[in-house]
């Protein structure tokens, strides 16, 4: 790279940065300023928030707690990712079994969570298995429901095309149907990593002995309420850290996609 | 329910006249809120108000419901509830932590009889645990944790011989218990009604009698108010504590009442009310018990400082 | 209506039969597994009531006022979440999402308040608002927002350059820009995101309810709860379950109505 495109990028980076960070940095501000003389027990100066976040969290807390809610969400999320597939593209592919599998996917999604668990723990118990179950029970949903909009929406013109060069099967797969609908199964999976953070913490609520949610349900029954908020701040940065990943993740696995559309679009 | 609206209206009746003939200060009843759980605990409160007792005090109270815990508490320092039933550990936690808070009444206490308590430690029946020393190294389930559940579950293995550090807690609430314990999901559990009788029935038994164990005539719960609130509005708190004290004698007293009046507000039957054992209903705090339980929670570590008893049970 | 109904109209057995009755089928699936389950000890019968008992006691409770005045509270909270949630969605969305800078400044804010579950901040909520309808709305909003204001970020991001460029170079204003360049590309990702919102304001709307105690079909789930009364409990879960049914029934009629030019929504790509 030659020093001009050096500097270029360094240029292009920082701006970047500054964007990312400008409005946190601002609203933080603020938060500070309008939070520092606070006496309301359960919303603490921001100041004792993050001097009670290092004696919180740098400590064993990240191997006994964080880890393991990781470690759930990720088994949950993979499980999820593979059944929303598994069970989206044939979905999308045909109407009859849309329409009979439909109304009845909606009637297992509307059960709510905390109603959920006892059941899970009837069926599994009430280790990991069950937690990692509610996560799955939630994440499911918009990777299912992506992939079917993403397979109905397929290119009617591309399809022909593939019809008539009389390409089946596992090539079909992978090379019409998951790249056209692959866009919207992101999209998906997008939504499905933001609900799975809360459904992590919500099957730590019920039945658990260690993990984040777990910690944050603690804190709010023993009334630590600055810990409490420490944890609400670390489920965020979590939030935004697994974003960010993700994001790296799309731009690698649909860069052509993109790079498609800009020269669809005339380098827009 | 009949004799509700024949009550009221002789009271509503009664009222009236007494505002119309005295002309100068119009008797309109105060409005109350009180945080409750739907369980037999709070049938007094329940059973008061349609007995008059609380009419009687000019206060028009109406009940909320609450899963428990910080629900119960944070509503009312914020001053959106007036009152709140909570127990007692949840009450000592809050006030080490800063929490103004002020008891207002007893709320219920155990029977304090071996062999006959609304809650118990129990196993699946064919389980090799025959006592509380049995309990170490074992799975023992409590609705939460750092509260009365394993706390008291502690007393009774120390009671027994046992070390109570050596037992694991694990979290479940009390619903799911049942179903947990007969599937061999965790090895014991402290349960209370009506899933105790639930779960006896289903052959589950009693490992020990955890609240009889921790101290004589435990009092477990209690009604509470902000202290601002207690501050600011003394007169209508003296008159709520009269009007419980009232039902809390009339309910120990009018078991037969008592077990009519849980069913209106929870979905637990007249068939299964009659098995169940209640609570007792003291009108004075059981302080011994209530020190008891400040003294363990700084043992246990459920409180970092030592409780106020004196600033909370005035 | 379309080649491909028709065709689907005269083909044999199953796939013959309207999507009404298909639906039907499907969920006679769900039922008979829900009878079999406990019948056959997949889980306990004491615990988990088979589905002929749940209905028997659902039976009962819908005689009562109390059934309906819960449900009504529910419906009430959920379409007034629902309805601000994509609002404020769609509003704040196009606003962000036309404008490439805004959208890179408030992009790590998005990804940071996201993630934070809503029952995580049920005591700050009983805190300020009680266990009124207030509560409610803030925990469905608060969850369902965000489904909304990603769908539509997405949508407006899709919009063709092309089309905005030939857009403005017929002068075509603010408004009229968005209603008729970035509204029409906006509307799927909306209709979908719309459609997430309803189940995820339904959702949070039982669980507020469950958690906080405010009045609704989520509170009497609670109360069964507590009471060990099982099969009250679940002969109410059921009932949320059909709400849920019924919210995509209403959520695709209302993509049919929005978008009948949609390829999803024309013929069917057999795959």
């Amino acid at each position: 790279m030659t020093q001009e495109r050096v500097q270029e990028r360094i240029t292009q980076l920082g701006r970047q940065a500054a964007l990312a960070l400008g409005l946190p940095l601002v609203l933080l501000a603020a938060w500070w300023f309008f939070s520092s003389g606070s006496s309301n027990f359960f919303f603490p100066p921001l100041a004792t928030i993050v001097r009670t976040f290092a004696d919180v969290w740098f400590s064993p807390r990240i191997v006994n707690d964080v880890v393991p809610s990781l470690v759930r969400l990720f088994i949950g999320f993979a499980a999820a990712l593979a059944l929303g597939l598994a069970l989206g593209i044939p979905i999308g592919a045909s109407r009859t079994v849309r329409n009979v599998v439909e109304p009845a996917l909606e009637f297992l999604r509307a059960i709510p969570p905390p109603v959920l668990v006892p059941i899970f723990i009837l069926l599994v118990g009430i280790e990991n298995a069950m937690k990692v179950l509610v996560i799955i029970s939630g994440c499911v949903w918009p990777i299912l429901l992506n992939a079917v909009a993403g397979v109905r929406a397929l290119d009617e013109v591309l399809e022909s095309v593939v019809r008539s060069y009389r390409i089946r099967g596992w090539a079909r797969l992978w090379h019409f149907v998951i790249p056209g609908a692959g866009p919207q199964i992101f999209a998906g999976m997008r939504q499905a990593l933001s609900i799975g953070i809360i459904l992590m913490v919500i099957s730590e609520m019920f039945a658990a002995s260690n993990g984040l949610g777990f910690s944050l349900v603690q804190f709010q029954r023993s009334f630590a309420i600055p810990e409490m908020w420490t944890g609400i701040v670390l489920l965020g940065l979590i939030g935004i850290a697994l974003a960010f990943g993700f994001r790296l993740l799309e731009n690698w696995l649909l860069g052509w996609y993109y790079g498609l559309r800009r020269s669809q679009r005339g380098g827009a | 329910m009949p004799r509700l609206s024949i009550h009221r209206l002789a009271i509503a009746a009664g009222l009236v006249t007494l505002a119309a003939a005295s002309g100068e200060r119009a008797y309109a009843a105060d409005k109350i809120t009180v945080g409750v759980i739907p369980i037999t605990d709070v049938a007094p409160l329940y059973l008061g108000k349609e007995k008059g007792f609380f009419a009687k005090q000019d206060l028009d109270v109406e009940m909320q419901l609450a899963q428990g815990g910080a629900e119960l508490i944070a509503p009312v320092v914020s001053g959106q509830r007036e009152f709140g039933f909570s127990n007692l550990s949840s009450i000592l936690i809050a006030q080490t932590r800063g929490l103004e808070l002020v008891a207002v009444a007893p709320g219920a206490s155990s029977t304090g009889e071996q062999g006959r308590d609304f809650g118990a430690i129990i196993a699946p029946g064919d389980s090799p645990v025959q006592n509380a020393k049995d309990l170490e190294g074992k799975t023992v389930a409590v609705n939460n944790l750092n509260n009365i559940g394993d706390s008291s579950v502690k007393a009774s293995v120390r009671k027994a011989g046992g070390d109570g550090a050596k037992v694991k807690f694990v979290e479940l609430a009390f619903p799911d218990m049942p179903a947990a314990l007969a599937n061999k999901r965790v090895e014991a559990a402290w349960i209370v009604e009506p899933f105790l009788t639930l779960s006896r029935s289903q052959g589950a038994k009693v490992v020990a009698w955890n609240l009889v164990d921790m101290a004589p005539n435990l009092m477990i719960a209690v009604y509470f108010t902000s202290k601002k609130y207690a501050d600011e509005h003394a007169d209508i708190v003296k008159r709520f504590k009269a009007a419980m004290t009232e039902s809390l004698a009339y309910a120990d007293t009018h078991t037969d009442e008592i077990r009519q009046i849980v069913p209106t507000y929870t979905r637990i039957t007249k068939e299964l009310i009659g098995k169940l054992t209640l609570p007792r209903w003291p009108t004075e705090y059981g302080r011994a018990s209530a020190q008891i339980t400040a003294d363990l929670a700084l043992q246990d570590g459920l409180v970092t400082k030592k409780p106020d008893l004196d600033a909370l049970l005035k | 209506m379309d080649a491909a109904q028709r065709t689907s109209s005269t083909r044999a057995g199953w796939a013959g039969a309207g999507p009404l009755v298909q639906g039907f089928c499907g969920l006679i699936g769900i039922a008979a597994l829900l009878e079999a389950a406990p019948r056959v000890g997949l889980v306990s019968p004491l615990y988990f009531p088979p589905l002929s008992t749940l209905i028997a006691v659902l039976a009962a409770e819908i005689q009562h006022g109390l059934f309906w005045t819960a449900l009504g509270f529910t419906l009430q909270s959920w379409a007034l979440g629902l309805g601000i949630s994509v609002l404020a969605g769609t509003a704040i969305g196009i606003a962000v999402g036309s404008s490439s800078i805004v959208l890179a400044t408030t992009r790590s804010t998005i990804e940071f308040l996201r993630p934070i579950p809503s029952v995580a901040l049920i005591p700050l909520v009983t805190l300020l608002f009680g266990t009124t309808l207030r509560s409610n709305l803030v925990l469905v909003v608060y969850a369902a927002f965000w489904q909304v204001l990603i769908q539509v970020l997405y949508g407006v991001q899709d919009v063709d350059p092309v089309a905005r460029e030939t857009a403005r170079s017929y002068r075509f204003g603010r408004w009229a820009q968005i209603r008729y360049v970035t509204w029409p590309t906006t509307l799927p990702y909306l209709m979908t995101g719309v459609r997430l919102a309803a189940a995820v304001a339904l959702i949070l709307t039982i669980t507020a309810e469950l958690v906080i105690g405010t009045p609704g079909l989520g509170k009497e789930i609670f109360v069964a709860q507590t009471s060990g009364a099982y099969a009250v409990m679940y002969a109410y879960v059921i009932v949320t379950g059909i709400i849920g049914v019924a919210v995509n029934v209403l959520a695709r009629a209302l993509e049919r109505l929005a978008m009948p030019w949609h390829p999803s929504l024309r013929a069917d790509v057999p795959a």
